[in-house]
């Protein structure tokens, strides 16, 4: 589904990711782990087509299309989303419309026609009840005053209802109390499904207590270093990422 | 002395006299002595008034009738409770039919006032500060025709809409449509005054209405400018507050070719407060020049002003705020706010937040900023699937409709963004949002 071969970019001039290497495949679920300042973010936010990141090099391409030619919204509507590290707040412009629009765009692309008004109240309503989200939401402005964990939670909502063929999810998992964390994993193990794809980009191992990944990378100064299975993230939480990095002599 | 300067001498020349002779005169010779701003005044320095100067005007027809079409439909209307009262080229045409709330409201036209109390009408046109804010509504207390008198004695639930429709039957006309608005002390109101023009000529209107709000007096009062691209207005708004009272100010300018606009508000009186609100919409190659001065006069008074801008196509738009405290003004509270958005890189924002402090122990904030739409908000759209158009569109009206969150009578406030939907790029995807 996603292949990156050998990805390099820059932010503000400065070479952050130097030759990144990743397959992912349908029905898979990897996690990308890292030290602070790895390049994890950034890998996230090329991938879902940040314009002021500067790619430099190397490919990538997601069920067969050359990703990087894509605009973002291009992207968001072939079915790749991105759960942001940092979701921003927007006053003024309601959820319900930015997530109605969303969908729309998505649907129109695919040559449906628009959700039913009703029919998509509803199935906010049913996937906010999933997400232990007060009703409040519907009447507020995108993650306007939210909390940390209301605005990961919200994140997660927007996936549920956009049905990503690929969720790339930030750091979804931070800032989160342990009951967040089990309504947020729930959210993300609903969307397992033969024809997905799943990538967590996390700093621990306690979400993959929730969410059991088929894959797992450590990416450190803008590569992966080593991959492996769900045994290598309790073997980093047990021992840092220092004696990998020692190990690739980086 | 230029073309309009001669054309509003001739006017006045062509005046009969009336019981305020005495009071007009005085303003036309200040007026005259003082001419049509420059460049040169500080107060004018964005606003190029050159070619208004080269201009002959003669008075727009005090008989012309409502035919054709107006360039936006009435904010308010009767089904939703509201009165109105109807003003062409400053001549007001009162309802036949009582208004049912006519023990809290008396209306009358300038002409029956200065017959029966001229002297209360001429202390109403006294200038209320000095006189180079006050230069339009010397020119207006001068020349104008008729005009309207408003007193609210008591606590009005329905809004009142002020129509003014400038209607000019041939280019180069002048209205001077005159609004004064009394609370008396405890009452309440709402009043909405819109602007708009009829057919493609290039009206000017040189508008002024002064409200005085008498001791705990509350008052939501808002001017909307919705006229023809083609039209000049100048509008000068003064506010008086007595102790206690409480006035809300909508500002907003959502058409017109040139407008000028002058909030110059008084805070006399212990406790007086004063929120305003400017939404400032420039696009094509329209100009807005805003002017919003709060003076606090006395002790323990508070000003908000908070405004919104955004400029595109080859518009300008100008902003100059002020607060003034004066001796003894202790405790006065004042907060200034502006935020301007650009569009376009052939559009221009100024804004000039300025601040005059004579007294100690004051609250005083300000902050102005000026850019471009939040690449991270964008971002975060165009990643959910929303096309850049779109997602533009709905950051520019949430950054504006921001200000229409204060308005407190709900079919104002949606009449109000409808409004402002219209007069953005994009109207017909922002309307489907809502």
């Amino acid at each position: 589904m996603l292949k990156i071969s050998n990805l390099s970019a820059r932010v503000a001039g400065k070479e952050i990711l130097k030759g990144v290497d990743l397959s992912v495949n349908a029905g898979e679920v990897h996690a990308v782990m890292g030290p602070n300042g790895s390049g994890k973010s950034t890998l996230a936010q090329v991938l879902a087509g940040r314009e002021d990141y500067e790619v430099t090099g190397g490919s990538v391409s997601f069920e067969g299309r050359d990703l990087l030619a894509m605009a973002p919204e291009e992207r968001a509507r072939a079915g790749l989303f991105l759960g942001f590290q940092y979701p921003v707040e927007i006053p003024g412009v309601n959820n319900v419309y930015l997530l109605k629009a969303a969908l729309n765009a998505k649907r129109k692309a695919a040559g449906e026609p628009e959700v039913d008004a009703y029919e998509f109240l509803a199935l906010i309503r049913e996937k906010m009840k999933f997400m232990h989200m007060s009703e409040t939401f519907l009447t507020r402005g995108v993650n306007e005053g939210f909390s940390g964990g209301e605005k990961k939670r919200n994140e997660v909502l927007q996936m549920l209802v956009l049905e990503p063929k690929l969720a790339i999810l930030d750091e979804t998992d931070s800032g989160l109390d342990i009951d967040a964390l089990k309504v947020v994993a729930d959210g993300i193990n609903s969307l397992r499904d033969p024809a997905r794809a799943v990538v967590l980009v996390t700093h621990y191992q306690r979400l993959l207590d929730y969410i059991v990944p088929d894959q797992v990378h450590v990416l450190s100064g803008g590569r992966i270093l080593k991959s492996g299975d769900k045994s290598l993230a309790l073997e980093l939480e047990r021992r840092g990422y220092d004696w990998v990095q020692a190990a690739q002599g980086a | 002395m230029t073309p309009a300067l001669r054309s509003f001498e001739a006017q006045w020349r062509g005046r009969a006299a009336d019981p305020l002779s005495q009071v007009r005169r005085q303003a036309m010779e200040h007026f005259m002595r003082l001419g049509i701003p420059t460049l040169r005044d500080e107060s004018w320095r964005y606003t190029d008034l050159r070619s208004l100067a080269a201009q002959s005007f003669v008075d727009a027809p005090q008989d012309a009738m409502l035919g054709g079409a107006t360039h936006a439909a009435p904010l308010l209307n009767s089904a939703e409770g509201a009165l109105t009262v109807l003003m062409i080229n400053g001549r007001p045409v009162l309802p036949d039919a009582p208004f049912s709330e006519s023990n809290s409201l008396s209306i009358s036209t300038l002409r029956e006032l200065s017959r029966i109390d001229p002297t209360l009408l001429a202390r109403h046109l006294e200038p209320l500060s000095d006189a180079e804010q006050q230069r339009w509504s010397l020119l207006n207390t001068a020349l104008f025709v008729d005009g309207l008198y408003l007193k609210v004695t008591g606590k009005l639930a329905a809004p009142l809409l002020i129509l003014h429709v400038s209607a000019g039957a041939s280019a180069a006309t002048v209205s001077y449509p005159r609004v004064i608005i009394e609370v008396a002390p405890g009452a309440s109101a709402t009043i909405v005054e819109q602007h708009v023009s009829q057919g493609e000529l290039a009206p000017l209107c040189n508008s002024t209405t002064r409200i005085e709000l008498h001791e705990d007096a509350e008052l939501e009062h808002y001017r909307v400018f919705l006229s023809g691209s083609e039209a000049t207005h100048i509008d000068s708004l003064d506010v008086r507050q007595d102790r206690g009272s409480r006035c809300k100010q909508f500002t907003i300018v959502l058409g017109g070719g040139l407008v000028r606009t002058t909030l110059d508000s008084q805070l006399s009186r212990p406790g007086a407060s004063l929120d305003s609100y400017s939404l400032l919409v420039g696009h094509e190659s329209r100009h807005a020049d805003c002017v919003n001065i709060a003076t606090h006069a006395a002790p323990d008074t508070r000003s908000r002003q908070t405004a919104r801008a955004i400029a595109g196509g080859t518009s300008r738009v100008v902003f100059n705020s002020k607060v003034v405290v004066g001796k003894g003004a202790m405790h006065a509270d004042s907060q200034q706010s502006f935020r301007g958005l650009l569009l376009s890189p052939k559009a221009e924002i100024d804004s000039r937040p300025q601040l005059e402090i004579h007294a100690d122990e004051v609250k005083c904030a300000h902050g102005s900023t000026t850019g471009r739409l939040d690449p991270n908000m964008l971002f975060y759209m165009l990643s959910r699937g929303l096309d850049r158009q779109t997602a533009q569109s709905l950051l520019v009206f949430a950054f504006l409709a921001d200000v229409l969150t204060g308005v407190s009578v709900p079919a104002a406030r949606s009449a109000m963004e409808s409004a402002l939907i219209t007069q953005l790029p994009d109207s017909q995807l922002l309307r489907n949002f809502r």
